[in-house]
């Protein structure tokens, strides 16, 4: 398992890992490690850094906090589990969903973050527990038939 | 993250390589922006060696599309690997960008 505690700062990161690309790095490693494919190390840094930018961007109103990230390979599955003392942010249903058919004029910036949690990962579940935002994400490591 | 870029014709070929997410989407958009002259005629971006492109990545493709259009040049990209692929095809950037397999189609398409 691997696990990062980081505590943001007004919008600057700083954490147990120098920065974002230094966990990104532990995660392929761990990927590496675990024989992932190219493309699922691909979807788990890429969910994983948009999910813990959002903590950064707005858990905690330019306020120092933490948030933490747990990375656990099953046999079958890899787990990531987000936790942060935040304001609430239920990601599922209080994000809202973004404009994927506008033509490139109207065509508003931003909202792809959550959609990319949601499309690429199996199962995304949040709950609000003593305080935390905690979000368990579950994808296969091979893709369903 | 870099951008080198060469010119032929009025048609920018920049490529970028590496990783671009939220530490350095800043720094890609505002390379990307010095790379493009308003005589030019058309960007096409290489993806080819880019391993990595997360939200803020694609926040700045899609500034850029806009910013493009409207001075009337062409954009395209090519060359993209497969999970970066499936990232343009889940935002609906497939639909609104053109994107070629190759930098040879991506020139045609440009007509350079």
């Amino acid at each position: 398992m691997l696990l990062l505690r980081a505590d943001t700062n007004g919008g600057q990161r700083r954490t147990g890992y120098e920065d974002l690309a230094d966990l990104v790095a532990s995660v392929e490693a761990l990927g590496e490690e675990d024989g992932w494919s190219g493309d699922l190390t691909f979807r788990i840094s890429l969910v994983i850094d948009e999910l813990v930018q959002n903590v950064v961007d707005y858990a905690y109103n330019d306020t120092p906090g933490d948030v933490e990230v747990a990375v656990t390979s099953r046999e079958e599955t890899v787990v990531i589990e987000i936790v942060d003392d935040g304001i609430p942010f239920d990601p599922l249903t209080d994000a809202a969903p973004p404009d994927l058919t506008s033509p490139i004029e109207s065509r508003p910036i931003g909202g792809l973050g959550v959609h990319f949690t949601k499309t690429l990962m199996d199962d995304v579940e949040y709950r609000r527990e003593s305080d935390q935002n905690r979000l368990k994400i579950v994808t296969r490591k091979r893709p369903s038939e | 993250m870099a951008i080198s870029a060469e010119r032929a014709d009025g048609t920018v070929i920049a490529k970028a390589d590496g990783r671009i997410d939220s530490s350095n989407s800043r720094e890609f958009h505002s390379e990307l922006e010095a790379v493009v002259t308003d005589s030019d005629a058309a960007l096409v971006l290489d993806f080819e060696d880019l391993a990595y492109i997360s939200s803020a990545g694609m926040r700045v493709i899609l500034l850029t599309a806009k910013s493009l259009q409207k001075s009337g040049m062409k954009f395209v990209l090519c060359s993209m690997n497969d999970s970066i692929r499936e990232v343009f095809k889940i935002s609906g950037f497939d639909k609104i960008i053109d994107i070629h397999n190759s930098q040879v189609e991506a020139l045609a398409a440009v007509g350079a």
